[in-house]
């Protein structure tokens, strides 16, 4: 069952002369358990494709279903909802609290949100990021790269069907970028969430099942071979 | 309040000159309050003693007690149960080195307007006068027999009691045959039923008439409101209360503004993980909240303090009950200011935190 679909989603900006199309007509659909990169240079509508699967804004027109629940006519409260539930994000630039220490990064998760992780989990996802001694520390004592592995226990806590990062690996040396993509496979694998990475490092996409290209707001899936080639070019 | 207790933890120094702005506006405000009480009470607290509904004067004297001049016939055209009768008059009184602007209150000793006395014995004679215990304070003591500027005859002080102030003036309680001597001189006994005023205690002052068109009934307050100064006094210390109100929330909104502005992108980010416009607005309204109650605390504790060290000369009077309401206004008036950083938080798109 696709855990997330777009049906003819499109999105366009202005009007008349000045109309854009942001991201012409796409159909995507994703599964449970597979991990996806979307590639394309700046501009292409990565973005915008992201943004509409993050339920961040609605298509122009066409659809957008998450876990069943079509998210095209949603007013902004109601499509906030389904991505606490539904969504977890890794930004490029960290998305976490300053003030919150790592722990309490989770516990703010626990007050607007049931159902997340139990201790034991937790405890497991840490050990599996290798971030348990930084429990007690603050985003601004943590270097590059624990920031986004932490960034990935927060997006991981609360049982989301569908991760989406955004650039994730983009402040991070090739070693950390590598861990990073390591990371976000195995955990895709062991929970059964479907990831979709958006970025323009091509060398990441070794990890994905699938690979799409993004040109000029047209999203196209990438045979292997294919994809192969973008790498050697 | 788990986001907005953490992060005052995390930025202690940021929060606690906050908590100083308005500790020190609390405190200025407290102390206002304090003043304008003890002010107040330096001009009332004798007639608040009374615990009287209304008072009868002449119409003429304006509402002024000094200036009134009736007789105690006019009780007779008057038809309420508990009435005491009143003669007033102001004068310098000297003992010794001591001189002390006085207002000497005539009244008699069986009606309701008798003091009780904290110290010494009551007026068994004339002459004799129960004093304020401020005049105690300023050196004044029990058998000081006092001159006064208008007479021959010299009063003795027998007793004191407390809150006994009139229009600024130390009360000396005494006979009316005191006060009568006092005014008329030799004259005294011709002019033996002469007084300024009727008091009365009465259940409500609608009720109470007189029926001689030469006499007002002049509710207790009203009175008070009308004593020299005492209008203009309160206006001015009350105003200043209320326009620091307006200070606080002012500076509250603005010090809360520039921090919700300096977090817009980390609100966007919160936002477009899908937590709600509510749960933020409701973070900063506590986060507020806990500013607000911890800087009146210290505030008032603070006011408290000072009080206790000022000299007696310092008309400080703390009214608790009053401060507490105070203090309530300014906790809501700081939350009023963080209502435009919830307007901003509430504008935040998402969507622009994420760079889309």
């Amino acid at each position: 069952m696709a855990i997330i679909e777009l049906n003819k989603a499109k999105k366009t900006f202005g009007s008349g002369h000045k109309q854009v199309d942001a991201m012409k007509e796409t159909n995507f659909t994703a599964e449970k358990g597979e991990l996806i990169a979307i590639i394309g240079p700046s501009g292409s509508g990565k973005s915008t494709f992201l943004t509409i699967a993050g339920g961040l804004q609605s298509p122009s027109s066409g659809e957008i279903i998450i876990n069943d629940q079509n998210l095209s006519n949603m007013n902004e409260k109601s499509r906030s909802k389904v991505r606490l539930k539904e969504i977890g994000f890794i930004l490029q630039a960290s998305n976490l609290v300053p003030f919150l220490t790592v722990d309490n990064q989770m516990k703010l998760l626990d007050n607007v949100k049931k159902d997340n992780m139990t201790k034991k989990e937790l405890d497991k996802l840490y050990e599996d990021l290798g971030i348990s001694d930084l429990r007690k520390k603050y985003p601004a004592d943590l270097s590059g790269g624990e920031r986004q592995r932490v960034a990935i226990a927060k997006a991981l806590y609360s049982k989301p069907s569908i991760i989406l990062a955004d650039e994730p690996t983009a402040s991070l040396d090739s070693e950390r970028a590598y861990e990073v993509m390591e990371l976000l496979k195995k955990e895709t694998k062991s929970n059964d969430t479907t990831t979709i990475v958006v970025t323009h490092d091509i060398r990441l996409i070794d990890y994905c099942d699938k690979v799409y290209k993004m040109t000029d707001g047209i999203l196209k899936l990438q045979e292997k071979q294919e994809s192969e080639e973008l790498k050697t070019s | 309040m788990f986001l907005a207790w953490n992060e005052i933890k995390k930025n202690k120094l940021r929060f606690t000159l906050i908590i100083g702005v308005l500790m020190l506006v609390s405190y200025l405000v407290f102390f206002l309050s304090g003043l304008a009480t003890g002010l107040a009470s330096l001009n009332r607290e004798a007639v608040d003693k009374w615990d009287a509904t209304a008072i009868v004067l002449n119409v003429e004297s304006d509402k002024s007690l000094p200036q009134s001049s009736i007789t105690t016939d006019e009780l007779n055209t008057i038809d309420e149960k508990e009435t005491a009768v009143l003669g007033q008059l102001n004068a310098i009184a000297t003992s010794g080195e001591l001189k002390q602007n006085i207002s000497l209150f005539g009244i008699n000793p069986d009606e309701f307007i008798m003091p009780e006395v904290t110290e010494g014995d009551v007026f068994t004679n004339e002459n004799e006068v129960i004093a304020s215990d401020t005049l105690q304070d300023d050196g004044f003591k029990i058998g000081d027999k006092l001159a006064l500027s208008s007479t021959e005859e010299k009063l003795t002080i027998v007793g004191f009691t407390d809150s006994a102030r009139f229009n600024a003036a130390p009360v000396l309680y005494g006979e009316l045959s005191t006060f009568q001597k006092v005014k008329f001189g030799e004259g005294s006994e011709e002019n033996k039923d002469q007084i300024n005023g009727i008091v009365i205690r009465g259940d409500e002052v609608e009720s109470i008439t007189t029926s001689n068109n030469d006499l007002e009934v002049i509710e207790v307050e009203t009175f008070i409101e009308n004593l020299p100064g005492y209008t203009e006094q309160s206006l001015t210390l009350n105003f200043m209360i209320y326009f620091l109100f307006v200070i606080s929330s002012v500076i509250v909104a603005i010090f809360l503004y520039v921090l919700t502005v300096q977090k817009i992108s980390m609100f966007g980010v919160m936002k477009a993980q899908g937590i709600s416009n509510g749960y933020l607005s409701r973070s900063v309204i506590a986060q507020t909240f806990l500013l607000a109650v911890i800087g009146v605390v210290v505030g008032f504790g603070l006011t408290l303090l000072t009080g206790a060290f000022l000299p007696s000369a310092v008309p400080v009077a703390f009214d608790i009950p009053t401060m507490i309401i105070y203090g309530l206004v300014l906790i809501v008036v700081a939350i009023l200011g963080a209502v435009f950083s919830v307007l901003t938080i509430v504008k935040i798109d998402p969507l622009k935190a994420i760079g889309g």
